[in-house]
């Protein structure tokens, strides 16, 4: 069992990587998308200093300063999602197909051994394609998700291009804080 | 291209020149944290530290069941109450409450946990089952 999971740790790393570099070629590197990024960020900052100084003033005239850089900084949390978009949606759609790769070279395949008994909801991910109803053991996909969940996002971080806390307090993007982050 | 790509992100990364002085930060009682983001960072990275640590633990004991889930939150949250309650005593209001300060990379250090766990556990005790 070692082997089967530390190739999923490695599938699960190496697309991590490749998820982050297409990303990196097709977004970050970008003007547009750094010009949005670094103005989001100056504006999350920015608004966020002038709530906490005037948080509990009625003032009318703070007040709708404040809707007005709201108002702002939404529409640009709406193109640099827009921006994102297009280059996510390409990247889904070839880790879909490498997903079904995966899935069928794993096919049947008891990956590993749960040290817990899945709720129920879950045993259909984690017992998914698996012969038996030995639901402790553990299917390539529920190993594949938990990998990336971690692996993934701490990638993110440490190359930088995860979105910063100010912004994800504040904007509403579309996709949320980590977009796509099981694909 | 490769210059503009350079932009400086606190979120995240942490500069090299840095790294040592908020590392020597972090484990010395009662710092300073100006930058907020810089705690919110620590506060992260040691709980992905924590997760694999006690994932590799509850693997080799092995601990089993719900138990060992229920055990994984309390001692997280418990060591990271404890770290910026009582070690650094920074005030949680700043941080938008302790609530904000103990959920901060918890998902992210849960996943990781589980992946150790399981890893190890199935690696060590059930190594000759498929066999």
């Amino acid at each position: 069992m070692w082997a089967d999971t530390l190739l999923i740790v490695f599938i699960s790393i190496c697309t991590a990587l490749l998820g982050e570099g297409l990303t990196w070629l097709m977004v970050y590197r970008t003007e547009k998308y750094q010009k949005l990024k670094t103005e989001v960020e100056r504006q999350s900052k920015r608004l966020e200093k002038r709530k906490e100084a005037h948080g509990d003033s009625l003032d009318k005239q703070h007040k709708k300063k404040i809707e007005r850089e709201e108002e702002r900084l939404k529409n640009n949390n709406r193109d640099l999602s827009l921006v994102k978009m297009k280059s996510m949606f390409a990247i889904g759609f070839a880790f879909t197909a490498l997903l079904s790769m995966f899935n069928s070279i794993f096919d049947g395949r008891v990956v590993a051994r749960l040290p817990f008994l899945p709720l129920t909801w879950i045993q259909g991910l984690s017992h998914r394609n698996l012969p038996g109803d030995d639901y402790y053991d553990c299917s390539f996909i529920f190993l594949y998700i938990l990998c990336t969940m971690s692996i993934r996002q701490n990638i993110q971080k440490l190359l930088g291009f995860a979105p910063s806390r100010a912004a994800s307090k504040q904007g509403n993007s579309i996709f949320g804080p980590a977009p796509g982050q099981f694909k | 291209m490769s210059t503009k790509t350079k932009t400086v992100e606190k979120n995240g990364t942490l500069k090299p020149s840095e790294l040592k002085s908020v590392f020597t930060r972090a484990i010395t009682a009662n710092s300073e944290w100006p930058d907020k983001d810089e705690f919110l960072d620590v506060i992260y990275w040691a709980r992905q530290a924590i997760g694999l640590i006690l994932g590799v633990f509850w693997g080799l004991i092995p601990l089993k069941g719900f138990l060992g889930l229920l055990l994984f939150v309390i001692v997280n949250a418990a060591v990271i109450y404890f770290y910026f309650s009582s070690f650094q005593c920074v005030d949680e209001e700043e941080y938008g409450g302790a609530w904000e300060l103990t959920k901060e990379g918890f998902m992210t250090s849960f996943a990781g946990f589980l992946v150790t766990w399981i890893i190890i556990y199935s690696g060590l005790y059930h190594d000759g089952l498929q066999s």
